[in-house]
């Protein structure tokens, strides 16, 4: 190696660590003295919708439970632990908005042992099989702690949103940040219920047709999927698959909903509450795909007959 | 391979290291080596079409010996026209088959003829016009004798997939390249480095100028059904910095990239926008197609010698030309015409080669005359650019009613004022790089040359900072891939 190749090896080997600093230092800036709308990667919103700061500091305070939630704002919004409560099972919540595979195993990592659950009813909303999950990344980024998981979650994604969400999730953590935050339990519409419930003031959803659709899956969620089964398999805990009910008009949208049904099938007991309940559109919905308190009721009694006749 | 991917970001270090520690100081395995390299770049987008590349390598290749061995002008003639008419056969099925067949079925049912067109379901091989482009070069050069056939396949395979330039450019010419092919390269730290900061500058005008321009030029022109006359404008103006940033960042990456290996490639944009008049706006936008045309097309055809009439055609058969290599639609070919118009005021009144400096050269400000001359040609190409951006050519004249209606005056619809600052403020910081920079070979190409390291190299983290908070986080790719 010559004269100028050194010289140029040695620039670019001085040159990286100027580059990591001042882009860590910009990125603590931004998050610190930039609005939201003028900084376009980098999306740290503490108390975002869903109660997802206060579920998880809950999480952090519960263990051992009979019965653990998973999955989307499907499962936040739709597995009412008061209801399980009172029928003998103690449960816990751990539903947040767009929960895709890669937020669900992060959460696992952190929580599992402590909850410890002898059953796991994991909501599985095939959107959540077709979307890339950044979304949910930063909401989970901003409202917990950043440890190695989310680094590993980060590095998953390869996404320089998680990636900026996550330089500036370490400096909050330093400063304590997330400890200090106090989310209000009533925001709006939504309750927080303890074990990580959140309850919707009642309406009822105003019908709607929609154009005729297909799921797009995108590979990534299934090879994570089938991480977190076998993860919950080895620790030999039963696991539920369920899909919890949307509107009528919306789920006939879709047409392939039985390519889903028969993949979900594979993997073990799965119900689809689209096809097992009667519920009306308007009645048992407070939009498109989430049930209001009166459906929620209907739908987890109906979750609880399967709990039982599944032992 | 995008050259804004992390795909890109580990493949370039590794051909690097590989063409200058592994290969170093043997040349046909450093050629060996980019030839590998490229196709394997090539492949990642669809590797079926790494065969109609090599097709159309070995075609060429194999003409231009035959052009060159023939005894007879007879033989040369049929082995030229040979290739001529295979390339652009290939060109034609693939771009422009549909074009001509849907066009064909319009003009039937014009005529009350219902037709029901047969419709190649076909993806169009990135780069085709590209490359299609360095052989048809290559071997007009062998047929009139300005260039011996290349006998190297290796050396000859470089010249036309060398993966810098092999899907957008710059079109390079075989007196031009192969010679810097053929000869023993050696590194130069000063030219690595110029080539790093060029590859900086270009992705920093595609992943933030260009994409967040695109925001909100795709707000009116893709996302809005009726947008006003001020959202027209407006779209057009962004559509005009998306662009230029887009393809001419893409031709930094690719000159600073080339560079790092020791080669220089043609100079494909020279801040065209500061351009006086479109005849200037020529000579510095697509500079490698444009001059293309001018010696393969236009002084074939007769170029500026005859009378008007002679000219006033020649130069509409360029500009027709240009805009239909850039796509088969009606919009492409209405863009070229109306650039013909431009073009051919400035020519009849014999002021095309009034500019042929700097503007302001040696100066810091513009006078108040530059100023409206480059204000005027600018407003000229925005407009332009609608029939470039509009998908059909009733979208364009719809979009030109509405810039001449009441619609003007009312408050354009182009997204959040936040996202809107953003990128206003980028195109000041953008603009003034460019007009400070308008002397170089790119804007960044001796700025803050005067300033200590420390303070230089922090400029530098700065840009890949604002690339890293702004780019785009799903795939971006260059416009001109699709052409």
């Amino acid at each position: 190696m010559d004269g100028q190749h050194k010289q140029f090896l040695k620039k670019i080997v001085w040159f990286i660590p100027l580059v990591v600093a001042v882009y860590f230092t910009m990125t603590i800036v931004f998050g610190e003295w930039v609005g939201q709308d003028y900084r376009k990667n980098l999306t740290y919103i503490k108390g975002s919708s869903g109660h997802v700061n206060t579920r998880l500091k809950d999480a952090g305070r519960s263990e051992g439970v009979d019965l653990l939630f998973l999955g989307s704002s499907h499962a936040y919004r739709g597995f009412d632990t008061r209801i399980f409560q009172r029928n003998g099972w103690k449960c816990f919540n751990l539903g947040s908005s767009s929960q895709t595979a890669f937020q669900t195993d992060l959460l696992l990592s952190r929580y599992l042992d402590k909850l410890s659950p002898k059953v796991v009813v994991f909501e599985v909303y095939p959107e959540m099989f077709c979307v890339d999950g950044i979304e949910s990344s930063l909401d989970i980024l901003a409202n917990d702690e950043t440890d190695l998981g989310a680094v590993k979650m980060a590095m998953e994604q390869n996404n320089i949103r998680v990636y900026n969400t996550l330089i500036y999730g370490f400096y909050a953590d330093i400063l304590g940040r997330n400890k200090v935050f106090k989310e209000p339990s009533v925001k709006g519409e939504d309750t927080y219920i303890s074990g990580g419930y959140v309850q919707k003031k009642l309406k009822y959803f105003r019908k709607e047709e929609y154009p005729a659709n297909e799921w797009e899956f995108n590979e990534e969620q299934f090879k994570e999927f089938e991480k977190i089964l076998n993860t919950l398999e080895k620790r030999k805990i039963r696991i539920i698959l369920v899909q919890a009910p949307i509107t009528r008009a919306l789920y006939t949208s879709y047409s392939n909903n039985q390519e889903f049904d028969r993949c979900m099938a594979e993997y073990g007991a799965y119900f689809n509450f689209n096809n097992k309940l009667t519920l009306d559109d308007s009645l048992h919905f407070y939009d498109r795909h989430h049930l209001n308190q009166k459906g929620v009721e209907i739908f987890n009694n109906a979750v609880l007959e399967i709990i039982k006749q599944h032992p | 391979m995008l050259f804004n991917s992390f795909d890109f970001l580990v493949f370039l270090p590794i051909v690097f290291i590989l063409y200058w520690y592994v290969a170093k100081n043997d040349l046909r395995w450093q050629n060996a080596l980019l030839l590998i390299a490229s196709y394997y770049f090539y492949s990642c987008w669809d590797w079926r079409f790494l065969f109609l590349l090599m097709f159309s390598t070995l075609l060429d290749y194999f003409t231009g010996i035959k052009i060159k061995e023939a005894k007879t002008k007879q033989k040369k003639r049929s082995w030229f026209w040979l290739s001529i008419g295979i390339n652009l056969g290939f060109l034609g099925v693939f771009k422009y088959y549909n074009f001509f067949v849907s066009s064909f079925a319009d003009v039937m049912d014009g005529f009350g003829w219902h037709t029901d067109p047969w419709m190649l379901n076909v993806i169009l091989p990135v780069g085709i016009s590209f490359y299609t482009f360095h052989g048809v070069s290559y071997v007009i050069d062998i047929y009139k004798d300005r260039i011996d056939a290349e006998r190297s396949f290796v050396d000859y395979a470089v010249f036309v997939s060398f993966f810098p330039l092999l899907v957008a450019g710059p079109i390079e010419r075989a007196t031009h390249l192969l010679p810097q092919i053929k000869a023993v390269r050696t590194f130069e730290y000063h030219r690595a480095v110029d080539g790093l900061r060029q590859i900086l500058w270009g992705l920093f005008k595609k992943v933030v100028i260009a994409d967040l321009c695109a925001d909100h030029a795709n707000a009116v022109f893709a996302d809005t059904a009726d947008p006003s006359g001020s959202s027209v404008l407006v779209g057009a103006f962004f559509f005009a910095f998306q662009i230029y940033g887009d393809f001419s960042g893409y031709s930094d990456i690719a000159l600073g990239t080339a560079r790092l290996f020791g080669i220089e490639l043609l100079r494909n944009f020279s801040f065209p926008y500061f351009s006086r008049d479109i005849a200037e706006f020529w000579r510095r936008w697509h500079i490698s197609l444009s001059s293309w045309f001018r010696d393969y097309v236009y002084i074939p055809l007769g170029g500026s010698k005859g009378g008007s009439w002679l000219r006033i055609r020649n130069v509409f058969i360029v500009f027709l030309i240009s805009g239909f290599w850039h796509g088969a639609n009606w919009t492409f070919i209405a863009w070229g015409a109306l650039h013909a118009f431009f073009f051919l005021s400035l020519l009849l009144i014999g002021s095309n080669r009034n500019n042929m400096d700097i503007v302001a050269q040696g100066r810091v400000f513009p006078n108040l005359r530059e100023l409206v001359s480059v204000c005027t040609t600018f407003l000229l190409v925005v407009l332009a650019w609608i029939f470039f951006r509009a998908d059909t050519m009733s979208d364009a004249l719809h979009y030109f009613g509405e810039i001449f209606s009441p619609s003007l005056l009312t408050k354009p619809s182009v997204g959040k004022i936040g996202a809107v600052s953003v990128a206003l403020l980028f195109l000041v910081f953008f603009v003034l790089m460019e007009w400070n920079g308008r002397e170089e070979k790119y804007a960044l190409a001796r700025f803050a040359s005067g300033w200590k390291r420390p303070v230089r190299w922090t400029f530098y983290s700065l840009l890949i900072f604002f690339m890293g908070m702004y780019m785009h986080t799903e795939d971006s790719p260059f416009i001109y891939f699709q052409f």
